[in-house]
C-alpha cells in the first residue's frame, strides 16, 4: 500500500511540474471569464443593421472589424486575437435583449462593445442584469448622461459625451454668437431631449419656440411640416436641432420646400450626411452652411494621424464603402477597446478590464479631440465638442480652420476652451 | 427474466390504453377520511376517495408500480361562479373535482398515461376549497400521502409536483413536512415573496381605476359573501369592458368612454390610450410580450415601426385580460381569509417603477411629455392603505419560504402574465445563496474534518423561453390574437414532453441522490424546448426591484 501511494505521488507531482512549466510558458495566462482564452477575445455588439436606425449605424461593426483585424494581424493584444461577434437588433430594444441574451449565454462574450442606442442599452442592462453578471459593456453609442452614473451601470462604459453636456457647450456657443437672436428648439422628446433640456437650462439658455416630437414621428408627413409652420409663425432667427438625423432631414427639407430661411444649428446626432444621404441624396446639400458639433477629428481630415490610419484600414478591408463619421465612430470605439485590454494584462478577466478602464480610462490613447473622463466614480467618455460648418458635401469642417475643444461635465461645472493636446498615437495605432 | 419483461410490457400497453380517458371511479359523498374506493382492471389500480375535510382525491398505480408516486396539486381554481357573459373568463362553475397530473383538468391524459405506464403512481386532491387554499391543500396532502402509502404499502419516494398556486402547495408540502417529500417539480410557480404577487395584481387594477374606469375596485370588497361576489363579478365584468374598449382604440388612440376625468384630460391632450394602457402594464411589471404578441414583428407596410409605437401596448392588452381577471378574483378573497384589505400603494413610486422603461418604450407611450402627464394623472386617484392586521396575516396564508431541501425542478416561461418569471428567479436567487452558505458551510467543516464534501445541486431551473419571433397578423395588419401561442408564454403552457422531461429528471435524481452533471441537463432539456441554462436571469418584480 504505501510503495502504490508513493509511486502515485511521485506521479501526481511530476504531472503537476510538467502542468506548471507548461503554463508559464504560455503567451498568456488563461482566465476563468467567458470568452477568452490564451489566444482569443470574443466581444459581441448588437446594433440595427436593418430596421429604420440602420443607415449610417449599420457601418459602425464592420469598421470595427476592420480595426481588430488589423491588430490581430499584427499579433493581436498581449498574445490574444479578437473576434467580433455581431447582432442585428433593429433599433427594437425587445430585439436587442434577445440579442445580447445570444451574445452573453449563446456565443459567450467576454464583454458586450458598442450597444447602441440608449433604449437598447437601458433594456439590455435591465433585462439581462450585465450588472449583477459582471458583464462589461464597453462603450456603449449613446450620449444619455445616465450611463456615466457607476451605481446605476456599475459596468457600463460611456464613450461619447453626454447629451446634457453637448446642450451645455451649445448653449455657450449659442449665447456667444447669437445673444440678440431668436432661438428656437426642436428636440426629441424622450432621454436624449430631456438630456439636452437639462443641459440648456444649465447654460442659461433661452428659446422663444420649443418644439418637441416623439421618437418615430418625424417619419411622418405632417411632422416636419408642422415644425416649419410654428417656426415661420414665431420669427425665429437660429434653430437648434437636438434629434436623430431622420428629423434633420425632415426639418431640412421641409424648410427648403417652404422657403424658410434659419441658421440651423445640428446636434452631433443629426448631422449625419450618411443617414441623410440614405433619405434622398438631394437633401445633402441642405446641410451646407448648418452648424455642428464633434469630438472626434473629421473623417475627411487626412492631415490627422488617426484618420490617415483609419482610411487606409478601412478602405482595405472595405473598398466599397465611404468612410464617414460611423466609420470614425467604429474605428475609435475598437481601437480605445484594444487599449483596455492590452492596458489590463495578460490576466485578461472581466473584473480587471472594468479596473483599468476606471483607474487608466482617463490616460489611454484615443482618437478623440477630448479628454476622456473615466474614474472610480465616472464612466463619461469623450468630455467635450468642437464647432465646425457643414460644407456642400455635408462634410463638418471646424471652425476657424482648427479644433477649438470645449470641454464641461454633466452637471454645474463650466464651459472651458480645453486646453488638452492629444497624446501621439501609438506606433502603427497598434496596442502599446 | 424473459417472462417477466413481457409482463411488464403487456402492463405498460394496457396501462395506456386503460388510462386514455379520465377513468376516475365514484367519489365517495361522505366527507370523511374513509377509506378510498378502489378498482383495479388491466393491470391498473384506481381509486378515488375523500379526505377529513371532505376533498376529493384519486390514486392510480399499476401492476407494475415502481415504488415513486407523484402528488399532484392542481393550479388555482375561482372560488365564485362565473357566468358565460363574463367570457372568456367564464363560464366557470366552481369544482373540486380531484385530479392525478397535469393535462388532466383539460381532458388531456397523456402525462398520466405514460408515467403510470412507465411504473409511478399518481394521485392528486381536489381540494375542499379553491382560490386561496394553501392551508387546506397542505392538509389534503399530507393525508393523500398516507393514504397512498395504505393502499400501495411498497411505496418508497414521494415527488410532489404541481403547478401555479400547486406549485407553492408542492413546495408548502416540502418545507413543512420534508420526511414526507423526496423532490418536487414546480411549475410555473406562485409565490408571494414580500407581497409582490398582491402588488402586482393590485397596481394593475389601480391602473385600470385611475385611468380607464374609476369605479373599478382595487380593494375594500364587501364581507358579505353575496354582495362580495357580485363586487367580483361585477369587476371583472368592467375590467373586460375597458379591454374591449382599449382593443378598439389602439390605433386611434380613443380612450374607453368610461375613463375618469384625469384619463379624458389625457385623451384631449391627445394622449392616445395605448401609451397609458403600455404605462399601467410597466408600472405592475406586466410582460410586454404575450401569447400572441413577439414585440419585434410588425404587419407589411409596418414591420419596422410596429414593435417600437404599438407592440408594446397590445402585449399588455393581451395580458391584462389574465392580470384583471385574476387580481379581481384574488384580492378579494385574500381581504376574505386576512379580515381586511392587502394591497397597499401609498408609499408606491411608479415614476421610479418606470424611470427606465420609459426611455426603453419612449416611442410607445408616446415620448416624455406624455409619461409626464400620465404619472401626474395618477394624483387624481387616491392611494390604497392595507390593513395592517390582515397584512399580517397574509404570510400566515399564502407564505413560503422557497427554501430548497429535496432534488428540485423548476419550470417556467419567461413571459408568464399570471406568475410572473420574477417568482422563478426568486427561488433561484435564493438557491444561490443557499447553496453558496452550505459550500461556504462544507469548507469550514473541512477545515477541521480534512475531509471536503461538497454540497449536492438540488435545484434545476428549465427556463421557457421566449421565441424572438411568433406574431401573426391579419390581412387587415391587425394581430391575430387567435393563433398558437408563443413559446415560452402564457400561464402554464408546457406540452407532454415538458411535463415528462421534467418528471423523469427530478424522479432520476430522487432515485440516484443527485442530478446529472450540465450536459445531460442540457440536452434533455433542449429536447423537449426548454433551456437549462445557470446564467440566464429575468428581472426581478417592479415592487422588490
Amino acid at each position: 500500500m504505501i510503495r502504490i501511494n508513493r509511486r502515485k505521488l511521485a506521479l501526481t507531482s511530476a504531472v503537476l511540474a510538467v502542468v506548471a512549466m507548461t503554463a508559464s510558458s504560455l503567451p498568456a495566462q488563461a482566465a476563468s471569464d467567458p470568452g477568452v482564452t490564451s489566444t482569443s477575445i470574443k466581444l459581441g455588439i448588437t446594433v440595427p443593421m436593418t430596421g429604420i436606425a440602420s443607415p449610417g449605424y449599420n457601418k459602425i461593426p464592420g469598421a470595427m472589424k476592420a480595426y481588430f483585424d488589423y491588430v490581430n494581424a499584427n499579433g493581436g493584444v498581449n498574445g490574444r486575437k479578437i473576434t467580433l461577434v455581431i447582432k442585428d437588433d433593429q433599433y427594437i430594444p425587445t430585439t436587442a435583449v434577445a440579442k445580447a441574451n445570444e451574445l452573453i449565454l449563446k456565443d459567450k462574450v467576454f464583454a458586450l462593445v458598442g450597444t447602441l442606442g440608449t433604449a437598447s442599452t437601458k433594456a439590455i442592462s435591465a433585462s439581462t442584469q450585465l450588472a449583477k453578471r459582471g458583464i462589461p459593456s464597453l462603450f456603449v453609442n449613446t450620449g444619455f448622461s445616465g450611463f456615466a452614473d457607476t451605481k446605476a451601470y456599475p459596468t457600463t462604459f460611456s464613450i461619447l459625451p453626454s447629451y446634457y453636456m453637448e446642450a451645455k457647450i451649445m448653449g455657450k456657443f449659442l449665447k456667444d454668437k447669437y445673444a440678440d437672436k431668436k432661438l428656437a428648439l426642436i428636440y426629441q422628446d424622450d432621454d436624449f431631449g430631456r438630456d439636452a433640456l437639462a443641459g440648456f437650462k444649465q447654460a442659461g439658455v433661452t428659446f422663444t419656440t420649443a418644439i418637441p416630437y416623439t421618437s418615430g414621428s418625424q417619419s411622418l408627413p405632417a411632422t416636419g411640416a408642422g415644425w416649419i409652420s410654428k417656426l415661420k409663425a414665431a420669427g425665429t432667427d437660429v434653430t437648434v436641432l437636438f434629434g436623430v438625423s431622420s428629423a434633420s432631414t425632415a426639418a431640412l427639407a421641409n424648410a427648403y420646400a417652404a422657403g424658410y430661411k434659419t441658421q440651423w444649428v445640428l446636434g452631433s446626432v443629426g448631422g449625419d450626411a450618411t443617414t441623410i444621404a440614405a433619405s434622398n441624396k438631394a437633401y445633402v446639400p441642405l446641410l451646407y452652411g448648418a452648424k455642428g458639433f464633434s469630438f472626434a477629428p473629421a473623417p475627411t481630415d487626412s492631415t490627422d494621424e488617426y484618420i490617415k490610419l483609419f482610411q487606409s484600414i478601412y478602405s482595405a478591408a472595405q473598398p466599397t464603402q465611404t468612410f464617414d463619421n460611423n466609420v470614425v465612430a467604429g474605428m475609435s470605439n475598437a481601437f480605445l477597446a484594444v487599449q483596455a485590454l492590452q492596458a489590463t494584462g495578460a490576466n485578461l478577466t472581466r473584473a480587471g478590464l472594468m479596473k483599468t478602464i476606471e483607474t487608466k480610462g482617463a490616460t489611454l490613447a484615443s482618437p478623440f479631440l477630448t479628454p476622456l473622463g473615466y474614474s472610480a466614480t465616472s464612466h463619461v467618455g469623450a468630455t467635450g465638442y468642437w464647432i465646425g460648418t457643414y460644407d456642400p458635401t455635408g462634410a463638418l469642417k471646424p471652425d476657424g480652420g482648427k479644433y477649438t475643444v470645449y470641454t464641461t461635465d454633466s452637471g454645474n461645472g463650466p464651459v472651458v476652451e480645453s486646453s488638452y493636446k492629444r497624446p501621439a498615437m501609438p506606433a502603427k495605432g497598434l496596442p502599446n | 427474466m424473459k417472462i417477466s419483461l413481457k409482463k411488464s410490457r403487456v402492463i405498460t400497453t394496457v396501462a395506456s390504453a386503460a388510462l386514455v380517458a379520465t377513468a376516475v371511479i365514484g367519489i365517495p359523498s361522505v366527507a370523511q377520511a374513509a377509506d378510498p374506493q378502489c378498482a383495479t382492471a388491466n393491470y391498473i389500480t384506481q381509486c378515488a376517495g375523500a379526505g377529513t375535510d371532505g376533498a376529493p382525491y384519486v390514486m392510480v398505480a399499476a401492476a407494475n408500480f415502481n415504488g415513486t408516486v407523484f402528488i399532484w396539486s392542481h393550479g388555482i381554481r375561482p372560488a365564485i361562479n362565473i357566468p358565460a357573459t363574463l367570457a372568456p373568463a367564464g363560464p366557470y362553475t366552481i369544482t373540486n373535482a380531484a385530479e392525478p397530473g397535469p393535462g388532466a383538468s383539460e381532458g388531456d391524459m397523456s402525462v398520466i398515461n405514460s408515467l403510470v405506464a412507465a411504473g409511478y403512481g399518481v394521485a392528486g386532491s381536489g381540494y375542499s376549497r379553491q382560490s386561496i387554499n394553501v392551508t387546506e391543500a397542505l392538509n389534503a396532502n399530507v393525508e393523500l400521502i398516507g393514504a397512498f402509502k395504505k393502499k400501495f404499502p411498497t411505496t418508497k419516494k414521494v415527488i410532489a409536483w404541481g403547478k401555479s398556486l400547486g406549485a407553492m402547495h408542492s413546495q408548502k408540502l416540502a418545507e413543512t413536512h420534508p420526511e414526507l417529500v423526496d423532490g418536487t417539480v414546480l411549475a410555473c410557480p406562485a409565490a408571494n415573496p414580500s407581497n409582490a404577487m398582491i402588488s402586482y395584481f393590485g397596481d394593475a387594477l389601480y391602473g385600470f381605476k385611475a385611468y380607464f374606469d374609476p369605479s373599478i375596485k382595487v380593494g375594500g370588497y364587501s364581507t358579505d359573501p353575496v354582495v362580495r361576489q357580485q363586487e367580483q363579478l361585477a369587476n371583472i365584468g368592467k375590467v373586460l369592458t375597458v379591454l374591449g374598449k382599449l382593443s378598439a382604440g389602439l390605433t386611434s388612440g380613443a380612450w374607453p368612454d368610461t375613463s375618469s376625468p384625469a384619463g379624458k384630460a389625457l385623451e384631449k391632450a391627445g394622449i392616445p390610450s395605448r401609451s397609458a394602457l403600455l404605462a399601467v402594464g410597466l408600472m405592475a411589471g406586466i410582460p410586454t410580450r404575450s401569447k400572441h404578441v413577439d414585440g419585434t414583428s410588425g404587419p407589411t407596410g409596418a414591420a419596422e415601426t410596429y414593435p417600437l409605437a404599438i407592440a408594446p401596448a397590445v402585449a399588455i392588452l393581451e395580458n391584462m385580460g389574465t392580470v384583471g381577471v385574476a387580481g379581481s378574483l384574488l384580492l378579494a378573497d385574500g381581504e376574505l381569509l386576512a379580515g381586511g384589505r392587502v394591497f397597499d400603494n401609498s408609499q408606491t413610486d411608479y415614476a421610479a417603477r418606470i424611470s427606465s422603461d420609459r426611455d426603453i418604450f419612449s416611442m410607445a407611450l408616446s415620448g416624455d411629455s406624455a409619461v409626464n402627464g400620465i404619472l401626474a394623472a395618477l394624483a387624481a386617484t387616491p392611494r390604497e392603505t392595507a390593513d395592517a392586521a390582515a397584512l399580517a396575516k397574509i404570510p400566515g396564508l399564502i407564505g413560503i419560504k422557497g427554501s430548497i431541501t429535496k432534488p428540485t425542478v423548476m419550470i417556467a416561461a419567461e413571459s408568464d402574465e399570471y406568475t410572473p418569471a420574477s417568482i422563478a428567479q426568486w427561488y433561484v436567487d435564493g438557491y444561490g445563496d443557499q447553496f453558496a452558505a452550505a459550500k461556504d458551510a462544507a469548507i469550514t467543516a473541512a477545515k477541521t474534518s480534512h475531509d471536503y464534501k461538497a454540497p449536492v445541486n438540488k435545484m434545476v431551473m428549465l427556463w421557457a423561453k421566449t421565441a424572438p419571433k411568433y406574431s401573426k397578423f391579419t390581412a387587415a395588419g391587425s394581430p391575430d390574437l387567435n393563433g398558437p401561442v408563443g413559446a415560452g408564454t402564457g400561464h402554464c403552457y408546457y406540452t407532454s414532453a415538458q411535463w415528462l422531461a421534467a418528471a423523469k429528471m427530478v424522479a432520476g435524481a430522487v432515485s440516484t441522490g443527485k442530478f446529472p452533471n450540465q450536459g445531460p441537463i442540457t440536452s434533455a432539456a433542449r429536447k423537449v424546448g426548454l433551456s437549462y441554462d445557470k446564467k440566464f436571469r429575468v428581472p426581478t418584480f417592479k415592487s422588490l426591484a
